[in-house]
């Protein structure tokens, strides 16, 4: 086995998607382990330390949830859910107790690769030295020095509020954040009227960023749940 | 505990039904002074009993309680009961016999009305899951049998034909996918309490995120889109309503013929919001329009574009949708040519900040 290649471990029962899923990721080069149930995936977490994880929420022995919340315990490493539920109560849950990304079943091979790149994405900028000066994403500049956006080499004016939302969602772009965790970030406390004012200042953004509903925007709705800065390529 | 909450709702009924006549009764004992009206007025009271609760019991205890009353105050001699009297006992029989076969009739034709809406229902859902059925079977044969000549002859095939196969199978499967959220939707929507939950939902969010999914089933068919200005928000279950638009968007691409424009509108009228989905194709038969929200019949006249016809199941599930989140929906043809699909939604209303 080649030491370089990440290592991603499969979660999941129903055999004919372990394996699809499991081909995918090894096609495009990882190295793949799996597991079909709850126990003997956090066995191979922790024996196999990987670099992601791609979970299944319903599995025979327990919820997914709980291996969610056991890796979460002592480490950031990424979990892409894969969900037969379509309820975004359920895609918020796992995303709050930690999940970084979900993949809604049945999903294309595109999509699940993007995301898994993502991911991956994310957790070495967490990783890594977090002192980044800029984002930089197919012709979209933030400059975190200067508290400065660009589009296109044209500066984009945004109210503070509106620079920290950005700013924000840039940090953990490919990651779903939800209205709750950017609220959170953002004015520190919720209350009633906090989604509301959330989604006024994107909508402001959306505005000044020239953003066309159905076209490649930088800044993806995940309706009912929260947003996704997308880094352009990695769309689908 | 709906039983119990039924039992007092009918007993009050009941009760307050023998008030009524007592009270009246007695005005008109002493006003008029007459004994003839009394059993008639109660021989009413123990008929609309009948009539407004269910089962027999709260008739014929009206019934047995009129007779006593009657009895009892109105009829000579006053506050005592005697029966010895033939006339008294005479009409005290007449009465339980009026009151057991209003309770009959009225029990029977409750009874019939009962089975003929669930039979209608039953035949709903047996057309239903026949024209379901019948259309799940074709791409069915086409991923089964696709799939298993590939893995059975794989060097007899060229590449191209394999890639051809293999694009079969993914068409269908996604058909399959759509076929099963609306399947999903009307058993959700079937049930006697629907209850849906609804989210106040960005309207330019919404709409990304329907033209977004749009694309990827259709990435050739440009939409052209026309929003409000302002900030609008509308309660509503996203997902369900996106399925609508994505319907009807879906409906204009596969059924309207020489169709060049596909147009989403949304305009807003005092506190609702309306969408609006128009074509320019062939427009929409006159007879099909009539029932186009209700049947699910086999669509004949498709386009090569979508090989079939979602059962018509498509626009029933919009409308159900639509009914249960309490605003409207429509299917018109438009003067100068095309089809063109309405429905209503509620506003969030505006908080001043």
């Amino acid at each position: 086995m080649n030491n370089n290649k990440y290592k991603v471990l499969v979660v999941e029962d129903e055999d004919n998607i372990n394996n699809l899923v499991s081909t995918l990721l090894e096609a495009n080069g990882y190295q793949v382990i799996s597991a079909k149930s709850c126990a003997s995936g956090q066995m191979l977490y922790f024996s196999h330390k990987p670099d992601l994880i791609i979970l299944d929420l319903g599995l025979p022995d327990t919820d997914g949830t709980s291996l969610l919340k056991e890796v979460r315990k002592n480490s950031l490493t990424p979990i892409i859910v894969l969900s037969a539920r379509t309820d975004e109560t359920d895609k918020v849950g796992a995303l709050d107790i930690g999940a970084n990304d979900y993949v809604t079943k049945p999903f294309g091979s595109a999509e699940l690769m993007a995301r898994v790149r993502s991911a991956l994405r994310v957790s070495r900028h967490s990783s890594g030295n977090f002192s980044d000066e800029k984002f930089e994403s197919d012709g979209f500049i933030i400059d975190y020095d200067a508290r400065r956006v660009f589009i296109d080499h044209s500066e984009i004016k945004l109210t503070q509020t509106e620079y920290n939302i950005i700013a924000f969602l840039s940090r953990h772009s490919g990651k779903v954040l939800t209205y709750s965790a950017i609220i959170k970030e953002i004015w520190g406390y919720s209350d009633l009227g906090s989604i509301k004012k959330l989604q006024v200042n994107m909508a402001n953004i959306r505005k000044k960023f020239g953003a066309k509903p159905g076209k490649k925007n930088y800044i993806v709705n995940e309706l009912g749940v929260g947003y996704r800065m997308c880094e352009r390529n990695d769309q689908v | 505990m709906k039983n119990i909450s039924d039992i007092i709702k009918n007993t009050i009924i009941t009760a307050s039904i023998l008030i009524i006549c007592f009270i009246l009764c007695f005005i008109i004992q002493n006003t008029i002074e007459t004994d003839s009206l009394i059993p008639a007025i109660f021989i009413l009271g123990a008929f609309l009993t009948s009539l407004i609760t269910a089962g027999y019991i709260y008739g014929i205890i009206s019934a047995i309680v009129s007779v006593l009353a009657v009895d009892f105050a109105f009829e000579f001699p006053y506050f005592k009961l005697n029966f010895t009297i033939t006339e008294n006992f005479v009409s005290a029989i007449i009465m339980i016999i009026i009151a057991f076969i209003t309770c009959t009739l009225t029990t029977k034709l409750k009874k019939q009305e009962a089975f003929k809406a669930e039979g209608e229902k039953e035949k709903m859902r047996a057309d239903l899951l026949r024209a379901v059925s019948h259309d799940l079977r074709t791409p069915l044969t086409t991923i089964y049998g696709a799939s298993s000549a590939i893995l059975e002859h794989k060097d007899e095939f060229s590449e191209a034909q394999k890639i051809k196969m293999l694009q079969g199978i993914k068409e269908d499967a996604a058909w399959l996918t759509r076929m099963v959220e609306n399947l999903l939707s009307i058993t959700r929507l079937d049930g006697d309490n629907v209850k849906i939950l609804k989210t106040s939902t960005v309207l330019d969010e919404f709409i990304d995120s329907v033209l977004i999914k749009f694309n990827k089933r259709y990435p050739n068919q440009d939409v052209i889109v026309d929003l409000p200005d302002e900030f609008i928000t509308i309660p509503m279950d996203a997902m369900l309503i996106e399925q609508v638009v994505i319907n009807m968007l879906e409906n204009a691409v596969c059924h309207a013929k020489g169709m060049t424009r596909l147009y989403l509108n949304v305009f807003t009228l005092s506190n609702k919001v309306i969408f609006e989905i128009k074509d320019n194709g062939c427009g929409i038969d006159k007879e099909r329009l009539k029932n186009i929200f209700k049947g699910y019949y086999n669509s004949d006249n498709t386009s090569s574009d979508c090989k079939r016809s979602n059962a018509g199941i498509g626009l029933s599930v919009c409308s159900a949708i639509i009914k249960a989140h309490g605003g409207d929906i429509k299917a018109e043809n438009q003067k100068d040519g095309g089809a063109v699909f309405h429905f209503t939604l509620d506003m969030e209303e505006q908080i001043d900040e």
